[in-house]
């Protein structure tokens, strides 16, 4: 552990020597509490996707914010603040999903309990330390390569009752709760949620970059956050957040790619789109034709919308929060 | 007679498809072998070994191997993962989406989804099934059969091929995820088999696999043959306690003296990890126990705390009362 007059311990959790020399290390930054039992703990995870830049990017905010408050007003630390801001150091470093030395999704490796690879070992020393450190979790993510997504939390129904309020307090324009499925079993959220460690997943923007007015949004949710949950003691005005569009999977509508083509939208993400309002075209570019006209089903509030053009049939195209349930 | 099951277009270029070959016999209801490979769009082994047994069950068809009958059905799909052989990788860089873990996959859904959701209609009446794999990237694997629950059926399966080791599946969040998962739920016999390393062919791994297949055809009564039955190899069914994983505390590039497959004796020197750098050697791998060298790291360029190889104990106590 190292601590500095930043304010800031940096502790390192695992770590394993790199061939071409130096090590992979998996790093967590700590603000202490000035209490001996700090109020509450809460941790901010980034970086499992490594083309997820969003949240690492948040973690930065935080960090930088967190330090000048140690700085200046330390008695502010009621709780604890744990910030994991690059935990798939390797895939981050090559911009990629997957940890590339051996291609494989490292939030797909979560509560492996026998898997001898790497990523599982990284992810096994994650969550041991998260359940450690932490009250509370925030694990943020960017959508895919496909997608950008509005500020969401994502929640598994069987948890809804402690994240929703939670959620509540992230200043997100969307909570999603959705079903349980198989694939969400080897993620870093349902692990710790299993665990009755609450954590939030965030999706938002898109991956490889960095949408600056979303990130200080959420970013000022996580301040919010922080406050309401007791870990911060600030005497300024709280200040006002988004109320989020709460919504079940009812509320949702896929619009999904009827042909293979480029996919050219014409809409905005965060829009309020009516139904029967054009939401793009599918062309063959070889041939010069439009496939498809798609619209929207419903009225609503557009939250997912395609940023990759090229598509196949059933691709996903937008995602619309229903203003009614179908 | 050879079917295209699903054919998905693209925006340039060919549709992606998922192709059946498939063989009738007299006696199909209720008698079907289900063989797939291509999971992984690199493994090739079993991409070959499907290849050898379409040559085959056209040959026996035909009449031109009138050693053997057709009775019940059998049914091989020999690449499932085509994006991803296309690109030569394990996974289709399009979605990055590993493959076997897209089940049962959507009828409605994305490309990968749509594929794994024929595959599982196609082949969840099976009677009995068999998947070919290779070792995961990096690792070589002997020839060994995975499994699930070695109960009587499945070992009867098991024993058939001719192989000396069998593993027990080791629990995985997503093995629900997988088409061998599903198998197992819709509960028919069914097992892996594990032979190679990824993007290389063995021919003469291949050519033993193929003997096995067929004699598990017979065993299952999809087949029906005149010769006399050979005595095959014991097989031996390792549990889960029965695997050590010898494990890397440096980083280097990795020396295999030994070759996987081989009985090892606890000492047995495995090979050593020299420094990139500096060419000296910064620690030497031998065997904990004496056991079946079942999994062996190929890719020589290694980091700290990976798998070097996997022993499976070859104590009498480690093996299953059956
Ligand atoms: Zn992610």
């Amino acid at each position: 552990m190292q601590g500095g007059e930043s304010g800031l311990k940096t502790h390192k959790i695992i770590s394993s020597e790199n061939p071409l020399g130096g090590a992979i290390e998996l790093i967590r930054q700590t603000f202490t509490s000035v209490r001996d039992k700090p109020v509450k703990r809460i941790s901010f995870v980034a970086g499992l996707h490594g083309d997820e830049l969003e949240g690492v990017y948040l973690c930065h905010l935080l960090i930088a914010t967190l330090r000048q408050l140690k700085a200046t007003r330390p008695q502010a630390f009621q709780g604890e603040v744990h910030v994991y801001p690059a935990v798939n150091p390797e895939a981050l470093g090559s911009g990629t999903r997957l940890w590339p030395f051996f291609s494989m999704d490292m939030n797909r490796k979560m509560g492996e309990k026998t898997d001898p690879s790497l990523p599982a070992e990284f992810a096994r020393s994650l969550v041991e330390d998260l359940q450690i450190s932490s009250d509370i979790v925030v694990d943020f993510h960017a959508s895919n390569l496909h997608l950008k997504e509005l500020p969401q939390i994502r929640i598994i129904e069987e948890f809804d009752k402690k994240l929703i309020p939670l959620a509540a307090l992230c200043n997100m324009n969307v909570v999603w709760v959705h079903p349980s499925a198989p694939v969400f079993e080897s993620t870093l959220g349902y692990n710790l949620n299993r665990k009755k460690i609450p954590t939030l997943v965030v999706e938002t923007g898109i991956c490889l970059r960095i949408h600056q007015e979303y990130c200080e949004q959420i970013f000022q949710g996580m301040i919010h956050l922080l406050r309401q949950t007791g870990v911060l003691d600030l005497v300024d005005p709280l200040p006002k957040i988004k109320q989020p569009l709460l919504i079940h999977p009812k509320q949702v509508a896929l619009v999904q790619a009827g042909h293979a083509g480029l996919f050219i939208g014409n809409a905005a993400l965060g829009a309020h789109v009516q139904k029967g309002e054009t939401l793009g075209t599918i062309v063959d570019a070889l041939k010069g034709e439009v496939l498809e006209t798609v619209t929207f089903p419903a009225d609503g509030v557009l939250f997912t919308l395609r940023e990759q053009p090229v598509t196949y049939q059933g691709a996903p195209l937008a995602r619309i929060a229903l203003k009614e349930i179908r | 007679m050879k079917e295209t099951l699903l054919s998905i277009p693209t925006p340039f270029g060919d549709a992606i498809t998922l192709c059946k070959n498939s063989w009738e016999g007299s006696k199909s209801k209720g008698n079907v072998l289900s063989i797939v490979s291509g999971l992984h769009g690199d493994q090739v082994n079993g991409i070959y070994i499907s290849s050898l047994l379409t040559r085959f069950m056209d040959r026996v068809a035909s009449g031109q191997e009138p050693d053997y009958k057709l009775k019940g059905r059998v049914q091989i799909f020999p690449i499932v993962n085509v994006p991803a052989a296309q690109s030569g990788s394990p996974l289709w860089s399009f979605d990055d989406l590993d493959f076997d873990l897209a089940f049962p996959g959507n009828d409605k859904g994305e490309a990968a989804e749509r594929i794994a959701r024929a595959l599982f209609t196609h082949t969840s009446d099976s009677t009995h099934g068999v998947i070919l794999k290779t070792a995961d990237p990096l690792y070589e694997d002997a020839v060994h059969i995975q499994l699930a629950d070695p109960d009587r059926p499945i070992r009867k399966m098991a024993e058939s091929l001719g192989f000396a080791v069998a593993r027990k599946l080791s629990d995985s969040t997503t093995f629900k995820l997988s088409l061998f998962g599903h198998w197992r739920e819709n509960d028919f016999p069914c097992l892996m088999i594990s032979a190679g390393k990824p993007k290389a062919l063995d021919r003469a791994l291949c050519d033993s696999i193929f003997t096995g297949l067929v004699n598990l055809m017979v065993q299952t009564g999809v087949l029906t043959t005149s010769k006399t039955k050979k005595e095959v190899e014991k097989l031996q069914v390792y549990p889960l306690n029965a695997e050590h994983a010898v494990m890397s505390s440096h980083a280097g590039l990795f020396l295999a003296e030994v070759e996987v497959g081989g009985f090892l004796q606890k000492g047995q020197k495995l090979g050593e990890m020299i420094s990139i750098a500096t060419g000296e050697t910064l620690e030497e791998y031998s065997a904990s126990v004496d056991g079946y060298l079942v999994s062996l790291r190929h890719y020589p360029v290694m980091f700290e705390k990976e798998m070097i190889a996997t022993v499976l104990s070859d104590k009498k106590k480690g093996f299953w009362p059956f």
